[in-house]
């Protein structure tokens, strides 16, 4: 049995391997937590999330960028599975799923891959749907994918009605209360949030991020 | 130069690549590169203009080397257009370092500048920010009145007559409804002939399409926004839109900034997709005028306003496409705080100044998160042109330009951006004037800016 200072540094290990972006070393990282007997739970909780809280601390001080939350990511993803391996399957906690995307006639990206990195990186599983989405689109792909929440993204005044859109068919196709859906984009204010029925909003990505761990029921 | 049709074949016969490889391939590309050509990154807080004309000229081969070993990503079809090395310089060569623009006594002549050049910059005040129907002509009139006006944006807005912009059939409408209100402004301020750009209602290529009109939208001499999307990526519509505009006789204008924090890494890979996005606009959508430099990611949500070392990269991006191709370089101002406030105007006046010496020209000054009504005045454009004229009469140099930056950015960097004003609360539509209260703040900046060596007449 591991004592603590081992479990302590098998830890900060994997958080290391996390934030230096290395699949590799966040490989041999899990597998020694696994191989000593150590709690992988636990390591999720605390090495892969503690890491995570950097990662968007960095971010947001403009320290690393969007490649970097992806190579992370894979690092993260990389090591969950090998620590999930170690335990019963029904132990592990489902990972709540969102489908992104920027809405129908609006190609403006970045604001939305920001936020699904930022999200990808903070636990969720994403399905990024890229730009100019069509409604039907956003909620076929939350059906298949057994969404938790749908994110809609614009920038253009004249494409948020798009943002409208997706809740209107929601609801006409009697789905609404299966999914929640967060609204952002530049043009996008609590305001509008409000009036088209949103569950919620975020002036930026990690706002975003404490708006979908709300609506998920995941601790912040 | 490699036609438009090339790049429509090139985009449907090219190498397959799903949009998440394409980006980390970018990431790496770029990496590479920062490391091929030692490209700095920032160093010092002191460094708002570019000194190192060397420089320069690695960042540009840089950019020729992005596009040729890397290429060009179609959304539309996931594949990639690849161009040979000729291909790239051809483009270089033979694209234009200076265009005509609008038509009759209205005509101007938009022009490549040069870094610390001494003549007068080309100038957009506006607009590319919301406003509604019923303002929308009397906001055009007094964009058009400014006298150094060379060009006008159009806008954007969520009711025509009366309905909510909904789908392709009302955004056809909404286009042509937005280039008669820019008509009846341009005419109503004696400038009937002033050129008039198309801002895209949505980017379908119906709607873009739907603007062209000799009689009462867009006429030879006018122009679109058609813009290279982030991370060298094109898109059909914007394409078609192109070719057709191309036939039809309007100039394009494309958004080719980088983006800092993007796929592109941090300020030094920036500074090489800076390079390389508006050459991709002159190749695939021909476009000769590139608002221009580098910006960051939250640029449009930020709650701070960005300062280093985005103003040192934008700095060695315009110098580097001044000395080293014929892209006519616009700066787009795009303040954090909204209009109405002293803050707006301060980092108006950094852009400007930045502009000027780096050889850009000025491009319509917005609020970063413009709402309905409340995204410029057409005193934020004025004032451009007054520091510019400023900067140019007191012949301010990069090294006493950048210490001015410094000064200006010191007094910026712990501000917390206001929201500021509607159009309507600060400016004076029918007399073309601001409010007394804005007019005061606009005087305390220049006398400000004055004090540090600007000279206003």
């Amino acid at each position: 049995m591991a004592n603590e200072s081992e479990v302590r540094g098998a830890f900060d290990n994997l958080k290391d391997a996390i934030l230096k972006y290395d699949v590799d070393a966040a490989k041999r990282a899990a597998q020694v937590i696994v191989d000593k007997g150590m709690e992988p739970m636990l390591a999720i909780k605390e090495a892969v999330a503690g890491a995570t809280g950097i990662l968007h601390e960095r971010f947001d001080r403009g320290e690393c960028f969007l490649p970097h939350l992806v190579m992370a990511g894979d690092a993260m993803m990389a090591a969950g599975e090998i620590l999930e391996s170690a335990v019963p399957k029904e132990s592990i906690p489902a990972k709540k799923v969102v489908v992104i995307g920027t809405v129908e006639a609006d190609l403006h990206a970045v604001g939305k891959n920001i936020v699904a990195m930022i999200l990808r990186s903070g636990g969720f599983e994403v399905h990024d749907l890229g730009v100019d989405v069509k409604s039907s689109t956003f909620i076929n792909r939350a059906k298949e994918t057994k969404a938790d929440i749908i994110a809609l993204s614009c920038l253009m005044t004249t494409t948020r009605p798009y943002q409208r859109e997706v809740l209107e068919d929601l609801e006409s196709m009697g789905l609404r209360d299966s999914f929640k859906v967060i609204v952002g984009g530049g043009p996008i204010t609590p305001e509008w949030a409000k009036e088209i029925g949103a569950d919620g909003y975020g002036a930026d990505a990690l706002e975003g991020l404490a708006t979908a761990k709300r609506l998920a029921g995941i601790e912040a | 130069m490699i036609s438009l049709l090339d790049i429509a074949e090139r985009s449907q016969k090219g190498r397959k690549m799903a949009e998440d490889s394409w980006n980390m391939s970018l990431f790496n590309k770029i990496s590479e590169l920062v490391k091929r050509y030692g490209i700095p990154n920032y160093t010092s807080d002191t460094s708002f203009l570019n000194l190192d004309d060397e420089l320069t000229e690695r960042v540009f081969h840089a950019g020729v080397d992005l596009l040729v070993e890397h290429g060009v990503y179609c959304i539309t079809t996931g594949r990639i257009i690849e161009l040979t090395r000729k291909e790239v310089l051809d483009a270089i060569n033979e694209s234009p370092s200076e265009i005509i623009v609008g038509g009759g006594k209205d005509a101007r002549v938009m022009k490549q500048r040069k870094i610390e050049g001494k003549e007068p910059l080309n100038f957009c005040p506006g607009h590319h920010a919301p406003f509604t129907e019923e303002l929308a002509p009397l906001v055009v009139k007094n964009f058009a009145q400014i006298p150094r006006t060379d060009f006008i944006e159009g806008f954007n807005f969520v009711e025509v007559d009366g309905r909510e912009i909904l789908g392709a059939p009302i955004e056809v409408y909404a286009a042509r409804r937005q280039m008669s209100w820019m008509r009846e402004g341009i005419r109503k301020a004696g400038r009937p002939g002033l050129s008039i750009v198309f801002y895209p209602i949505t980017t379908r290529a119906e709607v873009l399409m739907a603007a062209m009109d000799p009689v009462d939208g867009l006429r030879r001499g006018d122009g679109i926004l058609t813009s290279v999307l982030p991370d060298e990526k094109i898109e059909h519509d914007l394409l078609a839109a192109a070719i057709a505009c191309e036939d039809y006789g309007l100039w394009r204008i494309s958004g080719s900034f980088s983006m800092a924090g993007g796929f592109c890494g941090g300020a030094d890979g920036a500074i090489i997709e800076g390079i390389a996005k508006p050459l991709t606009a002159v190749i695939c959508y021909r476009v000769y005028v590139n608002y221009t430099g580098v910006e960051n990611v939250r640029t449009v949500s930020a709650m701070t306003i960005p300062l280093q070392p985005l103003n040192w990269a934008r700095s060695v991006v315009n110098q580097a496409l001044n000395r080293h191709t014929n892209i006519i370089c616009m700066e787009w101002v795009i303040p954090t705080a909204g209009p109405g406030t002293e803050t707006n105007l301060l980092e108006v006046a950094v852009r400007s100044i930045e502009a000027t010496i780096n050889g850009a020209n000025l491009y319509a000054p917005r609020h970063s998160r413009a709402q309905m009504n409340a995204g410029q005045t057409p005193l934020e454009g004025e004032f451009m042109v007054e520091v510019s004229d400023a900067t140019l009469a007191a012949g301010i140099d990069r090294e006493r330009g950048s210490e001015i930056l410094v000064r200006l950015a010191r007094q910026l960097k712990d501000k917390h951006p206001e929201p500021g004003m509607s159009i309507q609360e600060c400016y004076d539509l029918v007399n073309h004037r601001p409010t007394p209260e804005y007019e005061k703040i606009h005087l305390k900046v220049k006398e400000q800016l004055a004090s540090l060596g600007l000279a206003f007449t």
